[in-house]
């Protein structure tokens, strides 16, 4: 499904600008683009906002005592033209002719593409190997990469049917890469944890 | 076979051994010390003991703040990654494995190391079977590795040929203990054995500490075995060959001196019984004993002996001479008896029956075993003029209880027992100590002992002592602290290649079969490539 369209293009990240106003996709969401039938090149959303088409003209204050919230936009029908939603995605991979490569591809991708969701198969295709989680973790957006990788875990988890081992995999090739810095190693396993802990997986373990 | 691999070495040194970091699914529950493993290098496998073992973090803030009511995820993923442990492992043996495995070139002493990143693994039976040879001929099963069944085999050809040691504070075993090792070296006709048996609990049957009979030696061996007793009352009783006795003749000086400490002699007084020696030689002892106080005297003027000490010398050998099998004059012919019989393969166990204490023990031991070197010394002399393998004499082992009577630094110079420990197999006579207090025993001797069984030792002193001259101690001190209370032994030297951990075997019914076993002398098949390698 389409959900967006490129609109800045980089070696390590893409900005697209969403289909939908207001909803760009989920923080940590596996999306492609297609560059061609037999390439295909993935990214992680990191980062998502909503703002201002001309940037002279910033959004102001537009709720009343009356409207506020969703009605602001049914009484200001204008604002669907000049407000956008833009997300960034951090490049992790590609698959050319059916093969899986994970980590930055030799060219960014085309601008103007669509960006697309991934379904359950290709993101449990994908996320076999484990590899591009040091892109993840070395992402310096102003999302904070723990976070980042943390969000992008517990979707990826539901994803593939509530995968216990692949979730118990996940966690230590993240101790793994994080064994020298137990402090962001906590924050990940926690952020992963709050999201698809035993209450919210329903608890597998008494 | 397809085997677990255990770990990675990750470090070491030639030294001090190398370091193997565990996998993340192996516990070092899974792992005890002392416990033999393998290393495969790109060349060469490598026998070793696990010497230590170290819980480790990557980051030392983990040590800070313990995830300690983490969920399970987070626990578990510091496993092996956060956290990890570390085995130190010395290797002992290598084995090229190109090279067709034969007995002559088995495994060899390690002269390198493998590289980083080799892997580890438990050793399984052929490893134990290529390093311990497999049962049969002079490989004599003692017992077990600590976590397997499989049976650990002793050279008992090699055993016999030095002089051993069976060490470990009393309840660990000892005495069942020597009874295994004596039970294999007589099945398997190793060598003729001459047991000293203080406390006469080697020959017959014998309730032990926890209420069950046990059989005795010559239960089990029958007619190979001659008891032989001090006290004429209880070989009345018992079902005993010959009634030893000793005779006054037969006491040298030098046994005067061994017995300084039990009589209570000062040294002036132990040295007069030399001068006595001197001028009376053999019979200076029925001399003394019946000298009058002018006889002392004339004694003392002639000899230049001081009178105080000549007179307290016969006063405290009067007690001696008390004892129920001292006589006047007795022939040799008795102990030289004794000899053709070891000489033709039949073993002694000599009982002390109520003659137990240390005095008599010392005193009968030095007479007896100084013959019988004396004999064999001879033997050996004319064995190497006539160069004929009929006069080659068999070897002989003498089993010494409380060893450090015998072998302590004062004495150990002058008693027969510290000749025949220094000279080694020279003369075909080897001993097997047995004692309790190794620390007690003079450091020359120790260091001539060619294979220790030892049991759990609590003294440091005693540790020290039976680790003086093997190598590696640091490695086996780790492994002498670990064993049990009972029946577990850290076995070393000569006789085994490397050394191991051993739960001994069981002195039971089914041991007692094992012994009984017509056709016991197998011939010792020899392991080859084929069996360890499956080539």
């Amino acid at each position: 499904m389409r959900i967006g369209e490129i609109v800045e293009s980089t070696s390590v990240q893409f900005v697209s600008e969403s289909l939908e106003l207001g909803r760009p996709p989920a923080l940590g969401s596996l999306l492609k683009v297609e560059v061609s039938h037999e390439s295909h090149l993935y990214g992680v959303v990191c980062y998502g906002e909503t703002r201002s088409l001309d940037p002279g003209r910033p959004a102001v204050r537009r709720s009343t005592d009356e409207v506020y919230d969703d009605r602001v936009y049914h009484e200001n029908p204008q604002l669907a033209h000049v407000l956008r939603t833009e997300f960034t995605c951090l490049t992790v991979g590609a698959m050319e002719g059916g093969v899986v490569l994970q980590g930055l591809p030799p060219q960014p991708p085309p601008l103007h593409f669509s960006v697309r969701s991934c379904n359950a198969e290709e993101s449990t295709r994908f996320t076999e190997d484990l590899y591009y989680f040091r892109l993840l973790l070395g992402a310096s957006g102003p999302v904070p990469s723990e976070q980042l990788l943390a969000s992008h875990v517990r979707r990826v988890y539901r994803e593939r049917g509530t995968d216990e081992d692949w979730l118990r995999v996940a966690a230590h090739e993240i101790a793994q890469l994080l064994k020298q810095d137990y402090d962001r190693l906590v924050a990940v396993l926690y952020g992963i944890e709050q999201g698809s802990g035993p209450s919210s997986r329903g608890a597998s373990t008494p | 076979m397809k085997r677990r691999r255990l770990g990675l070495v990750t470090d070491g040194a030639y030294n001090t051994g190398l370091t193997v970091r565990l996998d993340a699914r192996c516990s070092t529950e899974d792992l005890r010390i002392g416990e033999l493993v393998v290393v495969e290098g790109r060349a060469n496998r490598y026998f070793g003991m696990i010497s230590d073992m170290q819980l480790r973090v990557t980051d030392p803030r983990l040590l800070a703040s313990p995830p300690d009511d983490a969920p399970p995820l987070v626990s578990e993923a510091l496993v092996g990654t956060g956290t990890f442990a570390t085995v130190e492992v010395k290797p002992m043996l290598m084995l090229d494995m190109a090279a067709e495995l034969d007995e002559q070139r088995g495994p060899q002493r390690v002269r390198t190391i493998p590289m980083h990143f080799s892997s580890l693994y438990k050793a399984n039976e052929m490893d134990f079977a290529t390093v311990f040879g497999k049962e049969g001929g002079t490989n004599f099963a003692i017992g077990t590795p600590v976590p397997m069944d499989i049976p650990i085999c002793v050279r008992l050809d090699r055993f016999v040929e030095r002089s051993n040691g069976i060490f470990g504070q009393s309840g660990t075993g000892k005495s069942f203990l020597a009874r295994i090792l004596l039970s294999g070296v007589l099945k398997t006709r190793a060598a003729a054995n001459l047991i000293l048996d203080m406390h006469s609990e080697y020959a017959f049957d014998k309730q032990t500490e926890d209420g069950h009979w046990v059989k005795g030696l010559r239960e089990l061996f029958g007619s190979q075995i001659l008891v032989y007793s001090l006290d004429a009352e209880a070989a009345a009783r018992r079902n005993v060959d010959v009634t030893l006795t000793v005779g006054l003749n037969q006491v040298e000086a030098e046994d005067v001196m061994l017995l300084a400490d039990e009589l209570d002699l000062t040294a002036t007084t132990a040295a007069t019984a030399g001068l006595l020696g001197d001028q009376y030689g053999r019979d200076w002892l029925r001399q003394l004993l019946g000298m009058s106080a002018d006889g002392v005297a004339d004694f003392c003027q002639a000899s230049g002996a001081h009178p105080e000490a000549t007179r307290a010398l016969q006063r405290k050998l009067k007690g001696v001479q008390r004892r129920g099998y001292l006589q006047d004059q007795v022939p040799f012919s008795l102990i030289d008896e004794m000899v053709t019989a070891l000489g033709r393969g039949r073993s002694i166990i000599l009982e002390f029956g109520r003659y137990d204490t240390p005095l008599d023990y010392m005193l009968v031991a030095n007479i007896v075993t100084r013959r019988i070197r004396r004999l064999y010394q001879q033997k050996i002399e004319r064995f190497e003029e006539t160069r004929a393998e009929a006069d080659r004499p068999l070897q002989l082992v003498i089993t010494l209880e409380e060893a450090h009577k015998f072998l302590s630094p004062s004495v150990a110079r002058q008693t027969i027992f510290g000749t025949i420990a220094r000279e080694m197999r020279k003369y075909n006579v080897t001993l097997m100590v047995v004692d309790q207090r190794p620390s007690g025993i003079d450091p020359e001797v120790m260091s001539q002992l060619g294979t220790r069984v030892t049991g759990l030792l609590a003294e440091e002193r005693d540790i020290d002592a039976v680790l003086t001259g093997m190598s590696g101690r640091t490695f086996l001190r780790g492994a002498l602290a670990s064993l049990d209370t009972r029946q577990q032994v850290l076995l070393m030297g000569h006789a085994v290649p490397m050394p191991v951990v051993v739960q001994t075997r069981t002195y039971d019914e089914d041991f007692y079969r094992a012994m009984q076993e017509t056709g016991a002398t197998r011939d010792g098949q020899d392991v080859t490539g084929a069996d360890i390698w499956g080539r």
